[in-house]
């Protein structure tokens, strides 16, 4: 009864407030829909930015500019000369930076966890409309930080993504101390922005949802980011505390990673990847929960075992923790200790196996329908298959001697990241986007954008097992000076070419989303005929949502129900009294409370 | 301006040749979409455990991209068939669950297996001792003059002018010699390294040997041993980020026979006690 009394106080106190009028509305709005847009656009913004890092380092990857010949020309006709070592070596460190922190990271949790939390669980707002919006703008903040280093002096951070100690944290070894200064300062602010987001949603799912809707009736997008704020909650502020440690060892003459001064470089290990895994399910347990409706919803079916995904989803979270060690099989830790790690990575796959088993099983015997956002979440299955059978060879500690830090890790997790994550990210954008703006996606465009990413992408990323194998070390700014690579320059330039590709085919998507907002089909309340409650008010829903707090009666993924006209039922639908009494209990409407 | 113009005259075929034939491309002998050639005894089960992998791997991919099609095509929406209306079976959320636990599981203890062989058990006595302590940009490599001992290395000592650490007084040190960037191992005979860094973090890392161990400075590993079957040269090349010339942080590395390694070590002077071996700033190779 609380959590009923709650949210009516919660519905009243936000439309209390006004609504802020055309453009200001962008800007500062305390609206959880106004934030998750912002989210999206400054996230779409940044995915950009970070593409047009990656194609340049794939140019000098295929071109190589650091070969001087003796007419003082570079070795390739066609290289970029400003693609210096230092600049190459900036360019990956930013590219990983831009798409963890900046893209993939708050497009999921930002935008999505903003922009569907509140309307799927019932409730007007987020817990926390302030501190909502402050997380925005503090997030902002954090990407502009750690951009800037491109415009001072040393240039930006150039330690890679994960920037190992003592290099990230002794100026004299890397040459970027303010760049590095500016990265480890935009990590933090960053996890400032994470940490406000992860606690507000955890208030708002706990304590906000309407009446009837128990935890087991929540969708799994609901649940998957309910997990991801947990995650978040406890592996930023390690994250955080390294990157306090690495701008104090770097400008105030602290040695916390410096041996030379007593300081353990492993240290650094330990704390960046207790957060750098819990991160890697924090990158695609939101794309799994997302996923997991678009598949339910153009199936026509409920989910396949909508509790055995939410326990592998806790068990994922669980164990999240206790694998960081696998990124550090070969850094000279423990060798008990890898031993054990390799035991923990080998059970971890088996909650994401799970899920690929359900999600096979949610298409069985469904009525599918081939929309845009159902190609690109099928296209996330598969692709998460592929990345999850490269990730098998790298927990395997004897394969990870030899495969360690070569492109094999980098196809590895592209295959999850780009194959796993953005392809969610397109779904769910092409689901919600009719939600978001009363408008559907033009699907002939969006499945031209679909065909062409989905090829360009495996032929960009498959051949990186193969150079991976044939001995390619990642963050090297020129493969032609070593011999054994030589013979591998065709595939990479093919790589190239690819990358080039898909690069320009997002530009089908960028053309599509910018059109529709004026010139799409309008959607009306509910395109898909889906059945959670985002789907029972207008689109765009207005401010506070819901008109008043909906009750729900059944679980989220009522479709196909024997006995029905139609092939779904809404959560909100009340029980009907000639009820078919042969259905299973668990499917009959159990009355509010 | 003019690089632009160079792009159109040369085209996209011509990229792609003139890439492949910058600095004199040699084409491996095992073809390059696939494992370059391997000369480490442990190398053969490495190898072994990738292709274990492959076919579980493999096959599993196979029933289930076979099985995600076959539903694609036949569940496709058509008129007048709807979908059935099913919440799971927890028989087969067992059935899925228990499978890969014991896959899993499976190649966790075999993998282990040869971890505790590859890296937990001690080098043969008789194994050679050479130590490798990188720096930016290169190699200090040492190896042990007739007494076969190496000087006591020590990680507090490691510093600019005493890249592996030694003790002047250690009469085992005092016939070592060094190289630079320059490694020559005998075949059959097992090799211990002694890994250490002098400024930040790298790795040493040959293909052909499947090997990859990260050198962190203020650690010396004594734990990396290996074999190499065969004879031939290959490039020692640093494969963990350090820097703005990591590109190009490598070392010759030979595997030759035990005549001609002994012949190449005789050939060498002692380390001067004073210099307490080589680094980039006394040694005249520079890479390229």
């Amino acid at each position: 009864m609380s959590t009923a009394t709650l949210t009516h106080a919660e519905a009243h106190s936000h439309h209390d407030h006004h609504e802020a009028s055309g453009w200001k509305k962008y800007l500062w709005s305390l609206d959880h829909k106004i934030i998750g847009l912002q989210y999206l656009f400054g996230s779409l913004a940044f995915l950009f930015v970070g593409g047009g890092l990656a194609l340049l380092l794939r140019w000098q990857l295929a071109f190589p500019s650091t070969q001087v010949m003796p007419d003082g020309n570079v070795g390739n006709p066609l290289s970029l000369a400003f693609i210096n070592p230092q600049f190459y070596n900036a360019l990956f460190t930013m590219h990983a930076t831009v798409m963890v922190f900046l893209v993939v990271m708050p497009v999921l949790v930002g935008a999505f966890g903003n922009y569907l939390i509140p309307l799927k669980i019932g409730c007007g707002d987020m817990a926390f409309p302030l501190i909502n919006e402050l997380s925005f703008w503090v997030w902002l903040a954090s990407g502009l930080i750690m951009l800037a280093g491109f415009f001072v002096a040393g240039g930006a951070a150039a330690g890679g993504w994960t920037s190992y100690a003592p290099l990230s944290s002794v100026a004299a070894y890397n040459g970027t101390k303010i760049g590095q200064t500016l990265w480890a300062a935009g990590i933090f602010i960053n996890g400032l922005a994470s940490i406000m987001g992860a606690f507000n949603y955890i208030t708002t799912i706990v304590n906000m949802r309407a009446p009837g809707m128990g935890f087991f009736r929540m969708p799994l997008a609901v649940w998957a980011l309910f997990i991801t704020a947990f995650l978040l909650l406890l592996a930023i502020p390690v994250l955080s505390a390294a990157g306090a440690m690495l701008i104090l060892d770097l400008n105030y003459g602290t040695n916390f990673f410096n041996p030379a001064k007593g300081g353990q470089p492993l240290l650094w290990q330990h704390l960046f990847w207790f957060f750098g895994h819990p991160e890697v399910y924090i990158l695609i347990l939101p794309a799994m929960g997302m996923v997991s409706d678009i598949l339910s919803v153009n199936s026509r079916k409920p989910v396949f075992g909508y509790r055995a995904m939410v326990y592998a989803m806790i068990a994922i979270g669980f164990l999240g923790f206790i694998v960081w060690g696998h990124h550090m099989f070969v850094s000279g830790m423990s060798l008990v200790l890898s031993a054990a790690f390799g035991v923990s990575t080998m059970v971890i796959a088996v909650p994401s196996a799970i899920k690929t088993f359900n999600w096979l099983g949610t298409i069985w015997g469904g009525s599918i329908r081939f929309n845009t956002a159902m190609l690109n979440a099928l296209a996330f299955v598969s692709m998460f298959v592929i990345g999850g059978f490269s990730g098998i060879f790298m927990a395997s500690t004897p394969v990870n001697i030899f495969v360690h830090h070569t492109y094999f890790i980098v196809a590895h997790f592209h295959y999850v990241l780009f194959g796993g994550s953005i392809f969610a990210v397109f779904a769910a954008i092409y689901f919600w986007y009719p939600k978001m703006f009363g408008r559907l996606l033009n699907e002939t465009l969006g499945k031209i954008h679909f065909a062409l990413t989905f090829v360009f992408f495996n032929l960009c990323f498959f051949p990186m097992h193969n150079v991976g194998l044939g001995g390619m070390m990642r963050r090297i700014a020129d493969p032609t000076v070593y011999e054994h690579l030589r013979a591998l320059q065709p595939i990479n330039q093919f790589i190239t070419l690819s990358a080039i590709a898909l690069g320009f085919s997002q530009f089908v998507f960028l053309y599509n989303f910018f059109r529709s907002l004026r010139h799409g089909e309008p959607a009306g309340k509910n395109p898909w005929e889906a059945t959670t409650l985002e789907w029972t008010v207008d689109s765009p829903p207005g401010h506070g949502n819901f008109a008043t707090t909906p009750t729900v009666y059944r679980g989220p993924y009522d479709f196909s129900v024997p006995g029905h006209g139609k092939d779904y039922i809404m959560q909100n639908e009340p029980p009907e009294p000639d009820y078919p009494a042969g259905s299973p209990a668990r499917l009959r409407p159990t009355p509010a409370g | 301006m003019s690089k632009f113009w160079r792009f159109c005259r040369v085209g996209v075929p011509g990229a792609l040749l003139a890439g492949a034939s910058t600095g004199g491309a040699e084409i491996r002998e095992t073809g390059v979409w696939w494992l370059p050639r391997n000369v480490s005894h442990f190398g053969h089960e490495i190898d072994f455990m990738i292709y274990v992998i492959l076919w579980i791997t493999g096959i599993t991919g196979i029933l289930v991209f076979s099985t995600m099609i076959y539903f694609i095509v036949k569940y496709r929406h058509r008129g007048g068939v709807g979908a059935i209306h099913s919440h799971g079976n927890n028989t087969l959320e067992v059935v899925w669950t228990t499978i890969p636990v014991f896959i899993f599981l499976g190649l966790a203890i075999y993998g282990n297996e040869m971890w505790g062989r590859m890296r937990m058990q001690k080098a043969p006595a008789d194994a050679l001792q050479v130590a490798v302590v990188g720096e930016q940009f290169g190699w200090n490599v040492r190896y042990p003059g007739p007494d076969g001992k190496l000087g006591k290395m020590d990680s507090h000592k490691i510093g600019k002018d005493n890249p592996f650490g030694i003790d002047p007084n250690d009469p085992d040190g005092r016939d070592d010699f060094t190289t630079y960037n320059d490694l020559v191992f005998p075949v059959n005979r097992p090799v211990q390294l002694h890994l250490s860094s002098k400024d930040v973090i790298h790795a040493f890392y040959v293909p052909e040997f499947r090997l990859y161990q990260d050198m962190v400075p203020g650690r010396v590993y004594d734990f990396v041993w290996f074999k190499a079957d065969s004879v031939g040269s290959f490039q020692l090349a640093c494969n963990q980020l350090c820097g703005q010339g990591h590109y190009k942080m490598f070392g010759k590395l030979a595997v030759v026979s035990d005549s001609e390694y002994e012949a190449w070590a005789k050939g060498k002077a002692p380390a001067a006690t004073a210099s307490l071996g080589s680094s980039a700033e006394n040694v005249a190779t520079v890479n390229r």
